[in-house]
């Protein structure tokens, strides 16, 4: 029993062992060059890390425009009516709003309104994870959702770092609250199982460009919450032309983006109260 | 027809064989009401919701899919390293590789909101997406075990008939090694990847390090085995017969051991470098949140640590211990454990650990909070019984434990 035992192990120690280790350390370095290499699903992330500048994303838009939002959060007064213009509009199950309003408070403890649309990342983590290409950057700074191709996995729900997503875990069929006081829907329904987002109502942008109108100066053409603020706290517009409004209140305003620390270039600048954060 | 019946060895169905079928059929029939109920009434019936979109599905998808690398690993073992003596085992390596993989691709058919475009991966690429690699993998890896699989399935009386499938069987033999070595770059490839699913969303601070995707491809080399092991064990006792010389299992059991420390030993230093030398505001905040809301702490000592790796590995590596089956197979049980709970422990902490993106200091959303439903609890039962299904019939009916060199 004991001597066929040691002839065994005679035989692994000698090549079996070798071409086991040389096996292991080729596979390692395969694996090494395909986390680390051009290949490496890591690579975009690193680029958007460190060189932090502004329309470097992938997704960065290539076209004659760029579409971007300034939110003023000081002139912000939390009525909500761009979360239920949106709802109406893109006919939205208010349960899970695509913009959201929500009381914050500043480090000296004052009151100010925080909105929040999808924020439209030049760097979008939910472009890079979805499986099937279903979220994709348009060459004019969107990132837009093919609801005929998506096939409800979450995984951009679960990768967005402004839970800008949400899930239709059911048919949305109950009446729309904000029908048609805040305005009537423009766009159907998304069906069950598949994630939507805000748009920046790119039917509005779309259907404006086509017909001569200018999204950001003609309220046809621009983002429905943008219109209906009662103070102005929303501005839409190119942010490629220096001459359209947006432009020049960022040219003029301090502004701050979103956790800008994790490299996604958003699109959406936020004008921070007067007496910071 | 009467030839036929002639030739058949006359098939011995004990009352207990009955019984066990029985089992397998009330655990098959939980799980197909309660998939009937997810794709009429749609993912509204499970518990996931916006704050927590992945659950316990992902989990077995997860887990399966670990369990599974017993085949590529004993397949690697054997046909590229030239380590014959391991041959007896590769089949049921395979086929419990197999049960494993379509096991996850069918829970994850009931994860998506549209399993009518399952295939939508195929045809609209996003080669930037890991989710979209491992998909690939995975049906590719499907394939080749189908392909190693063939063989073995034509030897059953039934292709009797048939002698061309021999032929195309022989072919598919001699390219074993071929399959192998596919297989190993493939399933190192997505057994890593499935960390990476996690590993590259920088907005979860509980995820987002490097060393997930090295934790789950060392976790499922070290426990996929394990698995293969504990079939076999249970598998001689069950039919009473003698199949894989206690050898052969015992070195196995060694190799997995030492698996399982390597996978400790990276655990250990990732736990290092997240909650001590590196601690980071946002990652430490996030554990204190783990630590208040969930037995994370228990889950992740007891559950990954003492029952996943350290009991395994002493049963496995200690000369005492790893002569008795019994103890090999209850270690099998306890590696397979500690990787279910770790791939829950890893999904669902994540979601729960609540976003942080507002500018202000007020708005903090609340921790999520999950546990699934009876519908989905019926379609992991479902799956279960599924697994077990796919074991019983194999045994009974593939020549799963010769060696494959009869012609």
């Amino acid at each position: 029993m004991s001597k066929k035992k040691t002839k065994v192990k005679v035989e692994l120690t000698r090549r079996d062992v070798l071409k086991v280790a040389g096996a292991a350390f080729g596979s390692a370095i395969a694996a090494e060059f395909l986390t680390t290499g051009p290949l490496s699903p890591f690579s975009s992330l690193k680029q958007g890390q460190i060189e932090n500048v502004p329309e470097t994303g992938h997704g960065a838009a290539t076209g004659e425009f760029h579409w971007g939002m300034v939110i003023n959060l000081d002139a912000c007064i939390g009525c909500e009516y761009c979360q239920r213009a949106c709802c109406a509009v893109n006919d939205v199950n208010p349960e899970k709003p695509w913009n959201i309003v929500v009381t914050e408070k500043t480090s000296t403890g004052n009151t100010f309104y925080f909105t929040r649309p999808c924020l439209h990342c030049q760097n979008a983590p939910c472009v890079e994870v979805c499986p099937v290409g279903a979220t994709y950057h348009r060459d004019d700074g969107l990132v837009v959702m093919d609801y005929d191709r998506c096939i409800g996995c979450r995984y951009c729900q679960v990768a967005c770092p402004y839970d800008a997503r949400s899930f239709n875990w059911k048919t949305y069929t109950e009446e729309n609250p904000y029908v048609p006081t805040f305005g009537v829907p423009e766009v159907e329904r998304r069906p069950r199982g598949v994630v939507e987002k805000c748009t920046f109502c790119i039917h509005r942008i779309d259907a404006g460009l086509k017909s001569g109108l200018m999204p950001g100066e003609d309220p046809e053409a621009t983002p429905a919450c943008v219109g209906i603020c009662p103070v102005g706290a929303r501005t839409f517009g190119n942010l490629k032309d220096p001459n359209s409004k947006i432009s020049k209140i960022l040219a003029e305003n301090p502004t701050i983006r979103l956790r800008e620390d994790l490299g996604a270039e958003p699109s959406v600048y936020y004008i921070p109260p007067k007496e910071g954060l | 027809m009467a030839t036929l019946t002639e030739t058949r060895k006359p098939m011995r169905i004990s009352p207990g064989f009955l019984a066990w079928m029985a089992l397998i059929g009330v655990l098959i029939t939980i799980g197909l009401i309660s998939a009937i109920n997810v794709f009429w009434n749609g993912l509204a019936v499970t518990n996931m919701y916006n704050a927590v979109p992945w659950g316990l599905w992902i989990t077995i998808d997860l887990s399966a899919i670990a369990l599974g690398a017993g085949a590529f690993t004993l397949s690697a073992i054997v046909y590229l390293f030239g380590l014959k003596r391991f041959q007896p085992i590769v089949r049921l390596a395979v086929y419990v590789g197999f049960i494993g993989y379509s096991a996850a691709l069918l829970t994850l058919v009931m994860d998506i909101g549209r399993p009518d475009r399952f295939w939508h991966p195929w045809v609209y690429w996003n080669i930037h997406s890991v989710l979209w690699e491992i998909t690939w993998c995975i049906t590719i890896y499907l394939t080749i075990m189908v392909m190693e699989f063939l063989p073995v399935i034509t030897e059953n009386k039934f292709f009797d008939r048939m002698p061309w499938t021999r032929e195309v069987a022989h072919v598919l033999h001699k390219a074993a090694p071929f399959f192998a070595l596919l297989g190993l770059g493939i399933s190192l490839l997505h057994q890593s990847s499935l960390g990476a699913t996690y590993g590259i969303v920088k907005s979860r601070p509980i995820w987002f390090k490097p060393s997930m995707p090295i934790m789950f491809i060392l976790s499922a080399v070290a426990a996929g085995p394990a698995l293969t092991i504990t079939v076999a064990t249970i598998v001689q006792w069950v039919t009473g017969k003698r199949l894989i010389s206690q050898d052969i299992l015992r070195t196995i059991a060694r190799f997995s051991g030492f698996g399982l420390l390597a996978y400790g030993y990276i655990k250990f230093w990732d736990l290092a470098a997240v909650t001590y030398y590196g601690r980071m505001p946002s990652v430490s905040q996030a554990l204190n949140t783990l630590n208040q809301q969930t037995p994370y702490n228990f889950a992740f000592w007891v559950g990954e640590v003492l029952v996943g790796i350290v009991i395994p590995a002493i049963l496995f590596l200690t000369p005492r211990f790893n002569r008795n089956p019994a103890l090999l197979a209850l270690g099998g049980i306890m590696a397979t454990i500690g990787i279910i709970i770790n791939r829950w422990d890893t999904t669902v902490s994540g979601l729960f650990v609540p976003l942080s993106y507002s500018p202000g200091t007020q708005y903090v959303l609340p921790p999520g909070t999950y546990f699934p439903n009876l519908t989905e609890f019926g379609v992991g039962i479902g799956i279960i019984g599924y697994a077990l299904l796919m074991i019983t019939l194999g045994v009974k009916f593939l020549p799963l434990f010769s060696n494959g060199e009869h012609d």
